[in-house]
């Protein structure tokens, strides 16, 4: 299958800034979605996306069309760069277990959408790393199990692991609000 | 595919049967279609928490973010000008002189003119809307609404 935006990096290379505009408008958006949920700091993940597109800026003049996939490739570039800055800040770095969300678990009537998102972007941070990398990758970058395994170099059998973890502990840490998000959501 | 798998897959991928591996869709979807009602409780429950986890959206980048981007994105580069005049052994010194200090002039011009006729380097907030707009169009207008 042709990668969609073979014909965009190739003109981004010969120097098309129409094609940049465009390239940007496509990508940017997720970049910053997978940073932001990786690092948990909206700044930073600016940060990153700007430095995953500078790589694209410098590589896209050699890019060879018909090896990785171009948003592969970018995923791949975002998801170093944030594993990097996690490790070099020491944050997260182990497979600890999530703390419980604080005291305002019991307090949980009427929680409005911004309360309900806090809520799961915390227990999203409180995964351990790879846990959170894997579903960041499958379930909002939407990419699939072989394309999510090949960007964080692992089997497709230690992604679905990773990812049963996930969900697994997700479920752990919300289970105090699940009720509470999920009839909010049916009666809002 | 047999239950085992069935509940490793819900496990990982969730209920949304999109999600699952390709090869796996066509067989799971058969699967739950005559799935006991216990297996199928337990994909209604995978189902909502698939809902809780939805919550966690995407937000719009900022227009700065894209016009930082933008400007540090590579432009066309000129070529041409600089080939030829060693390939043409016939010419004399002197007229190869006057025809390099002609193509540079003839350069400069065309490059002015050029540049006068496109976008300005900085103005990609511009060339981002008028290229299709998408999220930078919708903030765009979200930062007008709010200045209103």
């Amino acid at each position: 299958m042709r990668d969609p935006d073979e014909e965009l990096v190739l003109r981004v290379g010969a120097g098309d800034k129409r094609a940049a505009a465009e390239l940007v408008r496509r990508h940017l958006p997720r970049m910053v979605g997978l940073a932001r949920r990786m690092l948990g700091d909206a700044a930073e993940a600016e940060d990153v996306a700007q430095e995953v597109f500078l790589r694209v800026w410098r590589h896209a003049a050699a890019w060879k069309p018909g090896q990785a996939k171009f948003e592969t490739w970018m995923h791949r570039v975002a998801m170093n760069q944030c594993l990097d800055r996690l490790r070099r800040g020491g944050r997260n770095a182990g497979e600890v277990s999530p703390e419980t969300p604080d005291a305002r678990a019991s307090a949980t009537r009427a929680l409005d959408d911004r309360q309900r998102r806090e809520r799961v972007r915390d227990a999203l941070q409180a995964l351990p790393e790879r846990q959170r990398a894997a579903l960041v990758l499958c379930y909002y970058q939407d990419r699939s199990n072989i394309e999510a395994a090949e960007i964080l170099g692992v089997s497709v059998e230690a992604l679905e692991s990773l990812l049963s973890r996930a969900r697994r502990t997700l479920k752990t840490t919300l289970a105090a609000e699940r009720a509470d998000l999920l009839s909010g959501l049916e009666t809002g | 595919m047999n239950e085992a798998r069935f509940m490793e897959l819900l496990g990982a991928y969730g209920a949304d049967l999109a999600r699952w591996p390709e090869d796996e869709r066509a067989h799971g979807e058969v699967f739950l279609e005559g799935a006991p009602h216990r297996i199928k409780d337990v994909w209604e429950s995978e189902r909502g928490f698939d809902h809780l986890l939805a919550l966690e959206k995407d937000v719009p980048s900022s227009i700065a973010l894209e016009t930082a981007i933008l400007g540090a994105a590579p432009g066309r580069r000129r070529v041409g000008w600089s080939l030829g005049l060693s390939g043409w052994p016939s010419v004399p010194r002197w007229a190869a002189g006057g025809a390099l200090a002609a193509s540079l002039a003839l350069g400069f011009a065309v490059g002015y003119a050029g540049e006068m006729q496109s976008a300005p380097e900085h103005d990609y907030a511009k060339m981002l809307t008028v290229s299709g707009g998408g999220a930078s169009a919708v903030f765009l207008t979200a930062m007008n609404d709010v200045g209103n």
